[in-house]
């Protein structure tokens, strides 16, 4: 079992919400063994937990496909999906939380339907909870769809199904895991989102509060300006300070012809210097811009805008027929 | 060398073809390029990009492919641009020369031995110009030919058509020119960096055949925005101080005249300095002084970039030494070579 691969790497996440997990493991596994997949799972823990670890340190004895990582201090979920990523010795890695979101039973059938693809991710249906926790979902995901262009329906989710590439070529790092589906999209991987059952021990109540929604917020915008701007710094900083600039030399140009055909004084009226602001503030943002510009010229190198799947033909790699996996032999094989 | 490499042909001209849902043309398209340059007497190759198709483009070319070793697809897994797709098919083209074009038919292969030819003679990169373009006239032809005056104007580079994508480049010059975005309307400028010799020649243009337009003319603001960032990256990259020192110059000229107006009074009876004027003049100075900062931001932007100018004078250098040494045509030379 040491270095022999396995078809399935589930990785667990463990920060501050978590359920009973050994019993939640066992029923994990026992969902994979029902697939029909070699398996291991791998719990990271985020941060040294004393109580947890001897409660999983025993469990190991009997369980050939568990294994632990603990972080050295709490890094995030991000953080400790991409520790867990790094020593999987899966050719699929799953993501599963650390406390009942799905049935773990229905594992199966998620494995089966998202093997198909770059990236599944689960989506709890039919889905329980308050009307206003409902509502503030539909914000959240109507609000990332109009920003991205990418519908989604429960990014919240954390059972996702992932290729290896995936994990290579998108570094996760911050909250960013939360929008993996959007990051992966956006690279040109192919991602389906996959109904199952919630599990009726999903309990998720009161954990949002302002300085969450300020968080989502602010994950929004950085996605925002990775997902649209990346590469064209000037198009976002440059609108922007444009148009605060116009309003300025408007405003400007307003107050100056009151003051020399109106004889409106100058010298008592706040909007002058308000207007001359926002020209300068404008022109302070193009510049940003400007320099955003520079720093993707001299980079232009290392950021690869395109991904190739495979490479058809020629003599160095001739076909023996269309439709041939030679560069890539993916899941999609499978 | 490793022994593959070894294996694989020399090739004298490599045609990058960006493709996105073209399945009408592809076959057509093969067909023309291979009778164009085969009679050109030089070993070739021809490079299909698959910009993330959803029709049977790619089923097609692959195809194509099977029957032929000059002809390489390459798939991408997503659609990520025209620019993209054509920084794929160079990175990956092995001939001296290498020509790009269109995937819609509307750009005639046949056009491709004259602009090899003339390149050999004594430019480094010969564009496309349609001459007769055949497009409809307000929605396409008179907002490029503002585009493009415009884009000569600020890069420098007068040339009549930068969207036409029938272009031939010595792959010395067109391997170090960094291609993102949208940039490949601005290549002639950004070779141009590189000392490249550009040359235009009228080339045939076709009414499309099949299927719409998809990569059309962008928003006019967009284009405005893309020349003001050529404009830094290609005549300033170097020295951004200097660029932004100059951006900085007219608000500090305003700042003192203003600051001049402001104090001028106390001169005569007044006993304040004008306010307004002082407070504007103090916050145009602030602004000169802002951009000279992001300057020295940008040199340090610059000298931690990969991007090493010495690199590019000496591309260029190389080619003069070439033509001094090497007066004759230099496919002739290569077709020595090949003989001996």
């Amino acid at each position: 079992m040491q270095q022999t691969e396995v078809d399935i790497s589930a990785i667990v996440p463990v920060g501050s919400r978590r359920d009973d997990l050994p019993a939640l493991l066992d029923e994990y596994a026992e969902g994979l063994r029902q697939a029909g997949v070699s398996f291991e799972i791998i719990v990271v823990l985020d941060g040294p937990r004393e109580g947890l670890m001897n409660e999983l340190a025993p469990l190991m004895a009997a369980r050939s496909w568990l294994r632990l990582i603990e972080l050295a201090r709490d890094f995030g979920e991000s953080a400790a999906l991409t520790a867990g990523f790094s020593r999987a010795r899966g050719r699929m890695f799953l993501t599963l939380p650390a406390y009942y979101q799905v049935v773990p039973a229905d594992l199966g059938k998620f494995i089966e339907a998202g093997c198909q693809t770059d990236m599944a991710i689960a989506v709890r249906w039919p889905r329980a909870g308050s009307t206003i926790e409902s509502w503030r979902r539909h914000v959240f995901h109507w609000l990332l769809g109009f920003i991205t262009g990418q519908r989604y329906r429960d990014l919240g989710c954390g059972v996702r199904l992932l290729s290896r590439d995936i994990t290579v070529e998108i570094p996760l790092y911050g909250e960013r895991h939360r929008f993996y589906p959007t990051l992966a999209t956006n690279r040109g991987f192919e991602v389906r989102e996959i109904e199952l059952a919630q599990s009726s021990k999903d309990d998720f109540r009161g954990r949002y509060r302002i300085r969450e929604y300020l968080h989502r917020l602010l994950d929004i915008l950085t996605l925002f300006f990775l997902v649209r701007f990346t590469k064209k710094p000037l198009r976002f900083f440059g609108t922007i300070g444009f148009l605060i600039s116009a309003l300025g030399v408007l405003f400007v140009t307003i107050v100056v012809i009151q003051r020399l055909f109106l004889n409106v004084p100058l010298a008592d009226r706040p909007a002058l210097l308000l207007s001359s602001l926002m020209l300068v503030l404008g022109v302070q943002v193009f510049a940003l811009g400007l320099l955003g510009e520079l720093i993707i010229f001299t980079h232009a190198r290392e950021l690869k805008e395109y991904a190739v799947r495979r490479v058809i033909g020629g003599d160095e790699n001739p076909v023996e027929a269309p439709r041939l996996d030679a560069v890539d032999p993916g899941p999609k094989s499978g | 060398m490793p022994a593959n490499r070894l294996a694989a042909r020399s090739v004298e001209v490599s045609i990058v073809v960006p493709l996105y849902n073209e399945e009408e043309s592809v076959a057509l398209l093969y067909e023309r390029i291979t009778a164009a340059v085969s009679g050109m007497g030089v070993a070739y190759e021809i490079l299909f990009v698959d910009d993330g198709s959803t029709d049977r483009t790619l089923d097609v070319a692959a195809g194509l492919a099977a029957r032929d070793v000059c002809l390489k697809v390459i798939e991408f897994r997503g659609n990520y641009g025209q620019t993209p797709a054509m920084a794929a098919g160079i990175d990956r083209a092995r001939g001296r020369f290498i020509v790009t074009m269109d995937g819609d038919l509307q750009n005639d292969p046949a056009d491709i031995p004259l602009m090899v030819a003339e390149l050999t003679d004594s430019y480094d990169m010969v564009v496309g110009w349609r001459r007769n373009r055949q497009d409809k006239l307000i929605t396409r032809k008179v907002p490029s030919w503002i585009a493009n005056r415009l884009i000569g104007w600020v890069t420098g580079v007068p040339i009549k058509d930068n969207g036409c994508s029938l272009k031939v480049y010595r792959a010395s010059v067109i391997k170090q020119v960094p291609l993102y975005s949208e940039m490949h309307r601005f290549i002639p400028a950004m070779a141009s960096i590189a000392g490249a010799r550009v040359r235009e020649v009228p080339v045939r243009h076709h009414a499309r055949q099949f299927g719409e337009s998809k990569y059309g003319l962008s928003r006019v603001y967009k284009v405005l925005l893309d020349l003001a960032s050529i404009k830094t990256i290609t005549s300033f990259a170097q020295r951004p101080l200097v660029w932004f020192g100059l951006l900085a110059l007219p608000f500090a000229l305003c700042s003192l005249i203003l600051f001049i107006a402001a104090f001028l009074p106390l001169l005569g009876d007044s006993q304040a300095p004008s306010l307004p004027f002082a407070g504007t003049a103090v916050l145009l100075g602030a602004l000169s002084l802002f951009l000279l900062m992001g300057g020295a931001l940008g040199e340090l932007i610059y000298t931690t970039g990969d991007i090493d100018m010495s690199r590019y004078s000496g591309i260029t250098a190389v080619t003069f030494r070439e033509r001094r040494s090497q007066p004759r045509d230099e496919a002739e030379i290569a077709q020595t070579a090949q003989e001996d």
